[in-house]
């Protein structure tokens, strides 16, 4: 039977290295990678090499997956709820990069300079607005989260990144590869697959 | 359409000063001397260009004093009926209209019936919208007062889609990528103003009026070179034409940065609109600092393919790649430049391998935006000419074809999409920032 974990957890993720699929699918590096192989001998995932290599999905695993995770839906028998819940996520979605826009450009005088985060007030600002924005986005997670299980991960990893960068860790924000707008961006991802709907 | 003139005796009567400040529907009227804290800076902007002999579509602002006063009792001012029923018009849009520019943070409204509930419904979503969290948000991060509140522009509609000789657009007077003098817009023919801002249409430019609409087109210069004359700056106006006849829906003083900016300010001195001291004056350390950041160097003979918004600022130049997996491949070889219609997660690595980005879809405010910036790589998003057409391995605009490898630049901060290896430039350069400096340090000499 296909590992819908690993395959679905890459298919959202895009294309990446083995740690941020374990990290993200909540198992050791090592089971990740023997499960990365296992789906590698069916065709539906592929390793490219080089400097810009990774882990991705083939085109049969992209299809695959996608079946999948209809028939998983269907069984679950909560669309309905799933879909109320992107209808919420895409009210934040602008207000979220706005956010990310005004982390990263800051306007004054009209014109859009980057934040070279050398006002400390300006940048608390900001970052109250995610914390304000991240408290209405956990009631769209705990929706998910009862609809399908494996939605859990997001809020796990949204929390962490947050709470790095209201830590001081700033970059968490929308810099890093795990940052807030990151893990947000494959959240969206996911619930266009989940749903069928293209981008 | 009924002809909007100065107020009646009657409406006069019923503006009789009363306790408080005054929530009551005012007709877009030349004749309105109220400033933006009554009318908005949109309902400001139309009574302007109806000043200036510009034409404008009949309709009544609801002063944000009604906002304000809706958000504490939930009562909507009682003319308002009357005041939708005496433009004598089928249908109306409703839109807000900060008295500082909000774009894009509260609700609109199209195609309304004015004697249907559903007027009394669009402007009471549009005074709520004022509290929508993103617009909460927006206010928090450009340091607007929360207790303000929106007017609300009740006006006849005028369609852009009505017949072959209608259409909409958006115009700057000067071009705002290096602010030379002549018109640079978008165009939609036959299509609705929403359409034109919201990226998912392939815009035409400007100068396509010309050709197809000659009477169009000379009233919009026209009207162009009004307003800057009144505001002495660059405009940027939002019009609908309608079977022939331009109507001017909103106009925007100033909005230009870095050397654009500096261009315009020593050309309206020389032009004689604005003195060299105000030249000076508008342009504030931040903006000279803007004006030094590496941009393409602008020469008559510069191939631009194409142009967006520009969403991560920088220079840079690469062979175009249509797909991730093509960019990762490609990027081993030389500089790469990404093109595609948006990005996902899928095109994670086709983002890291490529020296620039373009979307052909999607604003400022887009993920690719969001995630170029952090890799601190030069962007540009809703570049709408281009077509990505990666099975072929084509990238398409209305002239002409470009196969993937094909070698452009990319201006992040003007949006350039540029034929070739285009030069950039640095300060020196400059003859405008020169003169200007030489302003600033009192000394006229040129």
């Amino acid at each position: 039977m296909t590992d819908l974990r690993v395959l679905h957890t890459l298919r959202c993720l895009g294309f990446t290295d083995l740690a941020r699929v374990a990290d993200a699918a909540a198992l050791s590096e090592a089971d990740t990678e023997s499960r990365l192989i296992d789906l590698a001998v069916d065709g539906l995932v592929t390793r490219t090499p080089g400097p810009f290599g990774g882990w991705g999905l083939t085109e049969a695993g992209k299809a695959e997956d996608a079946r999948l995770v209809a028939a998983e839906l269907t069984a679950a028998g909560t669309r309905e709820s799933v879909a109320g819940a992107f209808e919420r996520f895409l009210v934040l979605n602008p207000e979220l990069l706005d956010l990310c826009t005004a982390w990263h450009m800051r306007p004054a005088d009209g014109v859009a300079e980057l934040n070279d985060h050398t006002d400390a007030a300006y940048d608390s600002r900001v970052l109250a607005r995610f914390v304000d924005l991240d408290r209405r986005a956990a009631d769209v997670c705990t929706t998910l989260e009862t609809a399908l299980p494996r939605f859990a991960s997001y809020r796990r990893r949204l929390s962490a990144a947050l709470g790095r960068a209201t830590a001081g860790e700033l970059e968490h924000l929308a810099d890093t590869t795990t940052s807030y707008h990151n893990v947000w961006f494959q959240l969206h991802e996911d619930l266009l697959v989940t749903l069928g709907i293209p981008r | 359409m009924t002809p909007t003139g100065p107020p009646s005796p009657r409406s006069h009567d019923r503006s009789l000063p009363l306790a408080g400040p005054d929530r009551r529907a005012r007709p877009l009227s030349p004749a309105d001397p109220a400033g933006p804290d009554v009318l908005g800076g949109k309902g400001h902007g139309l009574v302007t260009m109806m000043r200036l002999g510009m034409p404008v579509p009949p309709g009544f602002v609801i002063p944000p004093a009604a906002c304000r006063a809706y958000l504490r009792d939930g009562t909507l001012p009682e003319d308002l009926e009357a005041a939708a029923r005496d433009l004598r018009v089928p249908l109306v849009s409703v839109r807000s209209g900060a008295e500082v520019s909000m774009p894009g943070m509260m609700d609109t409204f199209l195609d309304v019936d004015p004697c249907s509930p559903r007027l009394r419904a669009a402007v009471e979503e549009v005074f709520a919208s004022w509290l929508a969290p993103r617009a909460v948000t927006y206010r928090e991060l450009h340091g607007i007062p929360h207790d303000l509140g929106t007017a609300v522009v009740v006006q006849a509609m005028v369609s852009g889609e009505h017949d072959e000789h209608s259409g909409s657009g958006v115009a700057f007077s000067r071009d705002p990528s290096s602010g030379v003098k002549r018109p640079y817009g978008d165009l939609l023919f036959e299509r609705p103003g929403s359409d034109v801002v919201s990226g998912s249409v392939a815009t035409r430019p400007l100068a396509g009026l010309e050709e197809r609409e000659p009477g169009v087109w000379a009233a919009l210069l026209d009207g162009l070179d009004r307003v800057e004359r009144h505001y002495r700056d660059v405009c940027h106006v939002e019009f609908t034409f309608e079977s022939g006849r331009l109507w001017f829906l909103q106009v925007r003083p100033g909005g230009l940065a870095g050397r654009a900016a500096v261009r315009v300010a020593v050309d309206l001195a020389d032009e004689g609109l604005i003195d060299r001291a105000t030249a000076v004056r508008r342009l504030s350390a931040r903006q000279l600092r803007a004006a030094r950041t590496a941009r393409i160097r602008l020469t008559d003979d510069l191939d631009v393919i194409a142009r967006g918004t520009g969403a991560g600022p920088g220079v840079a130049t690469g062979r175009i790649a249509l797909t991730a997996d093509r960019a990762a491949r490609m990027a081993s070889d030389g500089p790469v430049i990404l093109v595609r219609p948006h990005t996902s997660p899928l095109d994670m690595h086709g983002l890291a391998a490529a020296a620039g980005i373009v979307t052909t879809v999607g604003g400022p405010t887009s993920h690719a935006a969001v995630v170029a910036r952090a890799m601190g790589k030069p962007a540009i998003v809703g570049a709408g000419a281009l077509s990505v057409d990666p099975a072929a391995g084509l990238l398409r605009t209305a002239g002409r074809v470009l196969p993937e490898g094909t070698p452009v630049t990319i201006d992040g901060t003007g949006g350039e999409v540029v034929a070739g290896a285009a030069d950039t430039t640095t300060d020196e350069s400059d003859p405008y920032l020169e003169r200007l400096l030489g302003w600033s340090a009192n000394n006229p000499g040129d």
